[in-house]
């Protein structure tokens, strides 16, 4: 039942784990997201040291999303042109998150703007989803013919971002925008990513779909291929230069989140766009009101490791 | 005055024969202390969940003993949280602990403060308010910190299972191998591995009057030290077997998926 993990030092019992992985590669093959933001408090909660928490769970989303991405690119939903111009602006803005917060920490306080920003964007983000879909899930009960021209409203937005350069269609999901939409909002949540010592995904999953106005399914698929790559990335730099990540706590971890996220993609195919849309802003807005929690009661400890969020 | 001088040798022999036999007398009660540690050698494996220690030796029939199981003492770094802005909760910094051991577990005949002055339980650091008057606690810029924040460390500590005093939990039995004690002791898997002391007092009247130490070793061995040491030699390998290994889980079941979810 336990295992004794090498780096972090600890035991730890292994259905709980894999457990851990299972429920939250689910919800990555679901939604797109990596789940770190729900992972590495949950391991920390059963004694692993935070920052291992954190590198770890980088290496374990590399196989869940590799599982998630396969299986959505053989649906479809996978748009790598898209997914490219992201991955990009994410790594630039992810190096310059890592500036930007050196900046800030040096003038002080700047840990408790951070947070509330943070909290303050996914509760409104959570909650104009949340609406959002609703609406669109009465529309569709109402008036079940007119699915076919909701492209109709999106070609609204014209103005500013079709003026910029370099337009371009994205086929896989039947967008144009120009180059430079995907890579400065790439950059964007690539900075705060790299601020809020996550990866990303609970912004960068509403950033495409209001922001890019890409189908639900296709963003679900391109995030993790997204993620994927982030990953891959994040994980190297951790092991290279930390020592931080725990192979054993990770493969423990993959063995159950890589079969989470087939359930997930299986399960994602049975819901319409709008029933995954409501199910994602009602998680988004449960983690704004856990942290609003952690934030505003005291700590039953006030001591921690150095590391985490 | 020939007979007196005569005489005094034999009486200063018979004073000595007395004497010595006052010294000779108590010797059965103060039977030298010792102490051993079984196992003394505890490998860390993947099914290792922290191990149980017995830890025995002889003593003197009325001395108290208090039987401490630490690590070499060290400096920690902890991040700490205060409430900013009178509302939220946020990591405000880091504080030092200076001079505190990582793991500090204490079991003893009776009470602490039953069997041993305050002096001879600060000298020796023998429970907590000992630890709290010896550990050192600075702020980042070296200033000592509030008292508060030892209470808050030892309950850190305990959290992890790592300090522990349990008073009366040794003991003594008296038989015709001597006086011997013993103690066991669940040893927490949380201790990192390294070298531990342990180390028995014998107390009398409210001091020490006796001392006994050995050594076991926790220590990584097989497939467990292995992947640390290669996690720390070969940090480049390792992150690229890390990534490899992921990135083929997550494909190969992704592929398992696609026979049986085409089948159905």
């Amino acid at each position: 039942m336990y295992m004794y993990l090498p780096i972090a030092l600890t035991s730890v019992n292994y259905l709980v784990v894999m457990g851990l992985g299972l429920g939250v590669g689910l919800l990555s093959g679901l939604f797109g997201v990596g789940g770190g933001f729900l992972m590495t408090p949950l391991l920390m909660m059963i004694g692993i040291p935070p920052t291992i928490a954190a590198a770890t769970d980088a290496n374990q989303i590399v196989a869940a999303s590799a599982s998630g991405t396969i299986s959505h690119w053989r649906l479809g939903n996978v748009d790598f042109k898209m997914g490219l111009y992201l991955l990009i602006g994410g790594f630039a803005g992810g190096a310059a998150g890592v500036q930007v917060i050196k900046i800030l920490r040096a003038s002080g306080g700047a840990d408790f703007l951070i947070k509330m920003t943070y909290v303050v964007m996914l509760g409104l983000v959570g909650s104009f989803m949340f609406v959002e879909s609703l609406n669109a899930m009465h529309k569709n009960k109402k008036a079940p013919a007119a699915t076919a021209p909701t492209a109709a409203p999106k070609q609204k937005k014209g103005g500013f971002f079709a003026a910029l350069p370099m337009q371009t269609y994205f086929e896989k999901s039947g967008v144009t925008h120009s180059a430079l939409v995907p890579l400065f909002l790439g950059t964007f949540v690539g900075v705060l990513a790299a601020i809020m010592g996550v990866g990303g995904g609970f912004l960068m999953v509403p950033v495409m779909i209001y922001m890019l106005r890409m189908p639900m399914h296709v963003v679900v698929g391109t995030s993790l291929f997204q993620i994927l790559f982030t990953c891959i990335e994040v994980t190297y730099l951790q092991a290279y230069s930390n020592h931080t990540v725990d192979f054993m706590l990770a493969l423990l971890l993959l063995i159950g989140s890589v079969f989470g996220a087939q359930i997930g993609t299986v399960l994602g195919r049975k819901l319409h766009g709008d029933q995954l849309k409501i199910l994602l802003s009602i998680i988004v807005l449960a983690v704004t009101v856990k942290i609003i929690l952690e934030l505003v009661l005291e700590p039953s400890i006030l001591l921690s490791y150095a590391g985490g969020h | 005055m020939k007979r007196t001088l005569m005489n005094s040798p034999r009486y200063l022999a018979v004073a000595a024969i007395v004497l010595l036999g006052l010294a000779i007398l108590p010797v059965p009660a103060a039977q030298a202390l010792t102490c051993s540690v079984t196992p003394d050698n505890i490998p860390i494996t993947f099914t290792y969940h922290g191990a149980q220690l017995s830890i025995t030796g002889q003593s003197a029939s009325t001395d108290d003993l208090v039987v401490t199981i630490t690590s070499e003492p060290a400096d920690t770094a902890l991040k700490y949280k205060e409430k900013v802005g009178g509302l939220v909760w946020m990591k405000k910094g880091s504080l030092e602990f200076k001079d505190a051991p990582r793991v500090y577990l204490l079991h003893s005949t009776a009470d602490l403060d039953r069997i041993l002055g305050p002096a001879d339980r600060n000298q020796y650091l023998l429970g907590y308010d000992a630890l709290r008057g010896h550990i050192r606690i600075e702020d980042s810029a070296g200033n000592p910190a509030d008292g508060k924040w030892f209470d808050e460390y030892l309950k850190f500590k305990k959290e992890e299972n790592v300090y522990n005093v349990q008073e009366g939990t040794v003991v003594r039995t008296h038989g015709e191998a001597g006086n011997t004690y013993k103690v066991d002791v669940a040893w927490p898997y949380q201790a990192p591995p390294g070298i531990y002391t342990v180390e028995v007092l014998a107390a009398r009247d409210g001091n020490v009057v006796d001392r006994a130490s050995t050594h076991f070793e926790v220590k990584s061995t097989g497939m467990v030290a292995a992947l640390s040491k290669m996690a720390f030699d070969q940090a480049g390998l390792y992150g690229i077997m890390a990534v490899v290994i992921a990135l083929l889980a997550g494909l190969a079941v992704g592929a398992i998926f696609k026979k049986g979810g085409g089948s159905h």
